[in-house]
């Protein structure tokens, strides 16, 4: 394991490429030359990505396939205006998927519906991630599980307000209400658990 | 504002987090900041790509990619 510390670099822990695979950045240049087979590389590499994050929001596995294509045409269109300055192609298209995500969920007034599934779910599992995240689910090799390495260390309520800002776009007043917790203890919460996030990911950036 | 608090508030905003009022007085801290505080927000959004990677993958059906490279293959010879 190497300890050199990387502090000034933009973290980023991306999945591992087959030798030989065309990078995410030279998929999205194709794209924009309008290459429908990066295309399908891309859909290929990052549909199940995109989609869990689209089911951790909207919870209908019909509407999420319907939204994925939404989100890859989007892809498609937009690809223009992405720009290998401001970031990574996985950042920028979960970006978009998580925005279109939480906006369908609105836009459907299924929020409500949701909501009460979200309840019905934190009565019986307080924490997704934690659920997710049991010893024998972790592989330490694997991007995913290291990830999870991370935010499993987090108190639950932590990853709980976590978990309701970024996969239900919910504001610190609706959390607090739906969790019936004082606004500032909800604050509290997300910024301690972000900045151990955050501090975790560049450590764990820095030892891969 | 100073730089540790501005970067507390950047993480808050990237998951869109900010209450009205903070956002606020997040954008002025932004502009007294500048391009170090850019640089910065541009880090944070390294957690939309974690938080993503730390789902587990679901399975989408053939269809709903067929469908879809029909459809991009027709606008691009449209």
């Amino acid at each position: 394991m190497r300890v050199t510390k990387s502090r000034t670099r933009p973290f980023s822990v991306s999945p591992q490429l087959e030798p030989g695979a065309p990078s995410d950045f030279e998929l999205m240049k194709a794209i924009q030359a309008e290459d429908p087979d990066a295309l399908s590389q891309l859909y290929d590499r990052y549909n199940g990505i995109l989609k869990a994050l689209i089911l951790r929001v909207i919870h209908n596995e019909a509407e999420a396939d319907d939204l994925l294509q939404e989100i890859f045409i989007e892809i498609w269109n937009q690809a223009k205006n992405f720009s290998s300055q401001k970031g990574k192609p996985l950042g920028w298209m979960v970006t978009l998927a998580r925005r279109r995500a939480i906006d369908g969920l609105r836009k459907k007034q299924a929020y409500a519906r949701a909501e009460e599934r979200l309840q019905n779910e934190t009565e019986q599992q307080p924490d997704a991630w934690v659920h997710n995240s049991t010893e024998e689910e972790i592989v330490l090799s694997d991007t995913r599980g290291l990830i999870q390495k991370v935010i499993s260390g987090l108190p639950p309520a932590q990853q709980q307000a976590i978990d309701l800002a970024f996969f239900r776009g919910m504001s610190q007043r609706e959390i607090a209400a739906k969790t019936n917790t004082p606004l500032g203890t909800v604050k509290t919460r997300l910024e301690l658990g972000l900045k151990k996030i955050y501090d975790g990911l560049k450590e764990l950036k820095s030892e891969l | 504002m100073n730089f540790k608090e501005f970067q507390n508030q950047s993480r808050l905003y990237v998951i869109g987090a900010l209450e009205a009022e903070e956002l606020e007085e997040f954008e002025k801290a932004r502009k007294k900041f500048g391009k170090k505080a850019e640089d910065y927000i541009g880090e944070c959004y390294g957690l939309h790509e974690a938080f993503a990677l730390s789902l587990r993958p679901a399975k989408s059906s053939a269809a709903i990619k067929d469908s879809l490279m029909a459809m991009v293959r027709a606008r691009k010879e449209a």
